[in-house]
């Protein structure tokens, strides 16, 4: 009834540098996101966005992040995500950009959303894939992949979803 | 009694009503520019650039963008006529009250009337002089 909503940004960091996923901090992408969006809404939007925003999850090896901002302004956090086209660290400028892919109201949406994604995306890569050894490991993920999804099927009504999706998410 | 209530005629006029949302697009805001000190002069693209840079210190790039026009401008006594469209008013009012110093000279901004019809700016019931 009386409690502070939040939404949840799913973002990917998308980059033609390698180099630049590896050195994705949460608190430099925090303050990178905060400097944007006072360039973008200025003083108003800088002061608002704050006071509830945080990283909460960042994966350096898939580029995936995860920002938490109040309901009431999240459509401005969202509308300055467009204005990220770098990211800096020691020095070396990334040129980069930032995929919204999905907003949820609770950090277990998103990751329900994730572990989707996760999967599409193994099959996706299982498609592209020229190397033989790459192959034979994407295939091995997909199956563990497919286990897990039978297994978590059939546990449905029990609550323990938690342990599977830590695994489908690594 | 209930009876002869509802043996009465009903009414021959039947009501109409006509709901006259706002349609203006565009608000009018009649401005004038103060300065602590005097001798101060600003010629209308200086005018122009203070105003959009009064917006973009509160509201960011985003709302320095909107459409904003300056409809007349005097330069001896700073005042100007502006028009903007009526979603950005809020945004534009707030900013000029925050507006505290121009090149280092403190000024501010006196909104002296605000009127979705320009017409409506052409006469000021309080400047009206009675004999």
């Amino acid at each position: 009834m009386v409690r502070f909503k939040h939404r949840y940004l799913l973002c990917e960091v998308v980059s033609d540098d390698p180099r630049c996923r590896l050195s994705l901090e949460d608190r430099v992408l925090g303050g990178l996101i905060r400097d944007t969006i006072a360039r973008v809404h200025g003083t108003f939007g800088a002061a608002s966005c704050s006071i509830g925003f945080a990283v909460r999850y960042l994966n350096a090896y898939t580029g995936i992040v995860l920002l938490r901002c109040r309901k009431e302004f999240y459509q401005l956090v969202c509308s300055a995500l467009p204005f990220i086209t770098y990211l800096e660290n020691k020095g070396h400028r990334y040129p980069c950009f930032l995929n919204t892919l999905h907003v949820g109201g609770t950090i277990r949406t998103c990751q329900k959303f994730l572990i989707r994604y996760n999967r599409r995306q193994l099959l996706i890569l299982l498609q592209n894939c020229t190397d033989e050894g790459e192959r034979e490991a994407i295939q091995k993920s997909v199956t563990r992949s497919c286990l897990l999804e039978e297994r978590s099927d059939e546990e449905e009504l029990s609550d323990n979803g938690g342990e599977e999706a830590a695994e489908a998410m690594e | 009694m209930w009876s002869a209530l509802e043996k009465m005629p009903a009414p021959a006029t039947t009501y109409e009503r006509i709901v006259y949302k706002n349609p203006s697009e565009h608000h009018y805001m009649k401005v004038c520019l103060e300065f602590q000190d005097r001798g101060v002069g600003l010629n209308a693209a200086q005018f122009k650039q203070l105003l959009i840079s009064a917006l973009k210190d509160l509201f960011g790039e985003v709302d320095a963008a909107l459409p904003l026009d300056i409809l007349t401008y005097e330069e001896k006594t700073l005042s100007a006529i502006l028009r903007i469209c009526s979603s950005g008013l809020v945004k534009l009012w707030s900013s000029l009250t925050l507006l505290g110093s121009y090149k280092g000279k403190k000024c501010a901004f006196r909104v002296i009337q605000v009127s979705p019809f320009l017409l409506a700016l052409s006469g000021n019931s309080r400047e009206l002089v009675l004999d």
